[in-house]
């Protein structure tokens, strides 16, 4: 029975075609020769889609594979973030790898923790477990002002040193986008390695099938609970990440971080892209972070915009951008074959 | 008869003298530094670029602080007007590029960085918040960009975080409408022993509280709180504080509600008038003092208005001018906003101005931000000036509040001008310190 059910799910493993792969290696020169070809701006708005990756990934690991949808995820992001700037500000730690692994650590404790007591609810419920304990973080970090630096948040002033390597002389940008963009590059394609990993490994195919049918899942003899708290501690530590490598980028963390508003983005992004694919909310992301740079300069209200995009995105194209993309793809394809018989 | 000098006796006394002069000429000569000629050394102009000079301004758009941050768009683009109607900068016609500060500081960084890398804006002018204003200090200093703040400063709490300063110009220190209220409430209601505050749940509010109770306390002593009441920023129900802030009984009750919330507060407190029972001092809601109805605001508050007070006694053309101007575009009186982005624009044009005339070329934002330190020019409010630790420097307008037929929202009178010396403690000193040097 358990074998079966792995059987059913396993036939939705994504992108497993050599164009696919083709696709994804030429992205992968544009991104590396970018910051030589592109306007320095642009290289910044890809290096904070590069910070978003591990989010959204980490993210729709929830949503997609595991049919949890967390309104709660900017209390991962948080996590990381103060993690660094504390260990940056307090204790003179300047090796970004400590903060990465002390950011993953805390943020699969807070995972543990809060998924221990969310997983034993679905849906709307689960939704707004998550929502709630992100709040009260959110309240916390306002309270504590001793400890938080409040609604001002907390900068840093020092660099943060590469695998070893100072660049305090470098001008700011010329670090972000020429030395740091290739560091976080490289981790980014090593998470995303891991996680496809992870998708398409034999835990991943469990938890499509916690996600499709939990009650059939069960009685396939799966632990249900057990499945879904590994996949938001995984989730976490993800997010976590993702929030260590961003707060480099702004050089200040506050407060508004753990306000739902900011986990609605990274809902929003999941949903633009498409949460039933790997790629979706990473496309999902880059869209969101390009389109919201564009329209932010245009109109204080983009938010408008994008909300009536993704409006128009769950009424016609439930699927998201990579759905449609699919839809679109099938489409010429059987008309392609009407044509060849006709 | 007298003695008579030989001819032979005189000769060799004139002699001997005149050998004296002469050596002593000589030697005077000698060790007179060499003689330099002083040639004037003029730069020789370089040609000033033509193309628009281009200036960034980022500043909440929309929001609790959008009033506040769109009047100070407005005066910006009154002087925008002005100064290209007038031939520009040193000939250069000036462009605004405007973004939104509203979504908070990741973003607004990326608006800074955008404005700077991609658009070449020369300078970044605005900003409220005090988180965004703490990011942007940093981030002007890293990126080497001039950053001219509007209301933001680079203080956590009352504590400064960027010591030396080069390329951000804050605001003046968050506590000095505080302070100013402290020691006016001192000067008016000297019978004050009991006071409740009400002040916005972040930090600026509890800055606010913090300092204005420490200078009370030092000018008097025997003054105590009886009730700290912190509403979150944007709460618009004030209905239950108002009835704490009645049974807790103050003698004054403070408050630091600088926008919409402060109108919406005292609407709400007319309805059982507090402060027709008890003394008021709102230290900040000058800020929206055309808003501020007689209906619901009785005499006798003590409001203060920022930097700005839209009309004065002494008068100043350039306030008249200018009031005048927004009045026929918004028909609205402007606010303190507009005084803080006016100045900013002004002092940013001289600085530009005085470096061109040292180097004779177009000055680069290092010297422009060496001319912005110590300079002094006039504003909407009288003449301002940046100290040398890059903070701004003038004086705020606080008064009591009147009832003139002129006008359907309250004046003050009479009208105080503090001086910045009263508000703000000297860079070298932290705040609590330099407290402690008053006298009660």
């Amino acid at each position: 029975m358990k074998i079966d059910i792995i059987k059913e799910v396993s036939t939705i493993i994504p992108f497993k075609n050599t164009r696919f792969t083709s696709i994804l290696i030429i992205l992968f020169i544009i991104a590396l020769i970018a910051p030589y070809v592109a306007p320095p701006f642009l290289t910044y708005i890809l290096l904070t889609f590069f910070c978003y990756v591990p989010i959204v990934i980490g993210f729709n690991l929830l949503l997609g594979y595991t049919g949890l949808l967390s309104f709660g995820h900017g209390l991962f992001v948080a996590i990381g973030m103060y993690t660094s700037v504390y260990l940056m500000r307090n204790y003179g730690v300047t090796s970004i790898e400590i903060m990465l692994i002390l950011a993953a650590t805390l943020s699969a404790l807070a995972g543990f923790g809060v998924g221990l007591l969310c997983i034993r609810y679905v849906r709307i419920f689960f939704a707004m477990l998550t929502l709630a304990f992100s709040m009260v973080f959110y309240s916390f970090l306002l309270k504590f002002y001793w400890l938080t630096g409040g609604d001002e948040g907390l900068g840093i002033y020092t660099r943060p040193a590469l695998l070893g390597m100072k660049f305090d002389t470098l001008y700011i940008m010329d670090f972000l986008t020429k030395v740091y963009y290739y560091y976080v590059l490289a981790i980014m394609v090593i998470l995303l390695i891991f996680m496809y990993r992870i998708t398409t490994s034999h835990f991943g195919i469990c938890l499509r099938a916690v996600k499709e049918n939990p009650r059939k899942a069960d009685e396939s003899g799966l632990n249900v609970k057990k499945y879904r708290l590994y996949a938001f501690v995984i989730s976490a530590i993800y997010t976590g990440i993702g929030g260590a490598l961003l707060v480099q980028v702004t050089r200040h963390v506050v407060p508004a971080i753990t306000y739902w508003t900011y986990s609605g983005e990274i809902v929003f992004m999941t949903l633009l892209g498409g949460f039933n694919y790997f790629t979706g909310p990473i496309i999902g992301a880059f869209v969101y972070i390009v389109l919201r740079d564009l329209i932010m300069s245009l109109t204080i209200y983009w938010r408008v915009i994008l909300g009536v995009a993704l409006l128009l995105i769950v009424i016609f194209v439930p699927g998201g951008l990579m759905g449609g993309a699919k839809s679109l793809s099938k489409l010429i394809i059987k008309k392609r074959e009407s044509y060849e018989f006709s | 008869m007298g003695e008579k000098v030989a001819r032979r006796d005189w000769i060799k006394v004139a002699g001997a003298g005149i050998v004296g002069l002469a050596i002593g000429a000589g030697a005077t000569y000698g060790l007179m530094p060499p003689r330099v000629e002083r040639i004037e050394v003029k730069p020789t102009p370089k040609p000033i670029p033509k193309e628009p000079l281009r200036l960034g301004v980022v500043t909440f758009l929309s929001g609790i602080p959008a009033p506040s941050g769109i009047a100070g768009l407005r005066a910006a683009e009154i002087w925008v007007d002005w100064t290209n109607a007038a031939g520009g900068i040193l000939g250069r016609k000036v462009e605004l590029l405007v973004e939104d500060e509203s979504e908070g500081v990741e973003k607004s960084v990326e608006r800074f960085k955008k404005l700077t890398v991609e658009k070449g804006c020369e300078a970044i002018f605005g900003t409220e918040s005090t988180s965004t204003g703490l990011a942007f200090g940093k981030l002007a200093e890293e990126m080497q960009q001039l950053w001219l703040s509007w209301d933001g400063t680079t203080q956590q709490g009352l504590e400064e975080t960027i010591p030396n300063k080069k390329f951000s110009f804050p605001s003046i220190y968050n506590e000095a409408e505080a302070v100013a209220g402290a020691v006016l409430v001192a000067k008016y209601f000297p019978n004050v022993k009991t006071v409740a505050g009400i002040n916005d749940d972040y930090s600026y509010g509890r800055n606010c509280w913090e300092a204005f109770m420490s200078v009370l306390k030092t000018l008097r002593p025997e003054v105590v709180p009886v009730k700290e009441l912190w509403p979150k920023l944007g709460e618009s129900d004030f209905t239950s504080h108002i009835a704490a802030l009645d049974a807790a009984k103050p003698d004054l009750i403070m408050s630091s509600f600088w926008a919409g919330h402060a109108t919406i507060f005292l609407k709400q407190a007319a309805a059982v008038g507090l402060f027709k029972k008890y003394k008021g001092a709102m230290v900040t809601a000058g800020g929206v003092l055309p808003t501020l109805k007689k209906e619901f605001v009785p005499e006798g508050v003590l409001i203060g208005c920022n930097s700005w007070y839209f009309e004065h006694p002494l008068g100043w053309p350039l306030r008249d001018k200018f009031v005048k101007e927004y009045l026929r575009r918004y028909g609205e009186y402007p606010v303190y906003e507009c005084d803080h982005a006016f100045f900013t624009f002004q002092a940013y044009k001289a600085a530009v101005e005085k470096a061109y005339a040292l180097k004779g070329e177009w000055p680069t934002k290092e010297e422009i931000a060496n001319q912005l330190r110590g300079i002094k020019v006039p504003s909407l409010s009288g003449y301002r000036g940046y100290r040398e630790d890059n903070y701004q420097i003038c004086n705020f307008f606080l008064g009591l509040s009147k009832h003139d037929p002129r006008y359907d929202f309250v004046t003050l009178d009479p009208l105080d001008m503090v001086p910045f010396e009263l508000m703000c403690h000297p860079p070298e000193m932290k705040f609590h310190d330099w407290v402690k040097t008053w006298k009660s």
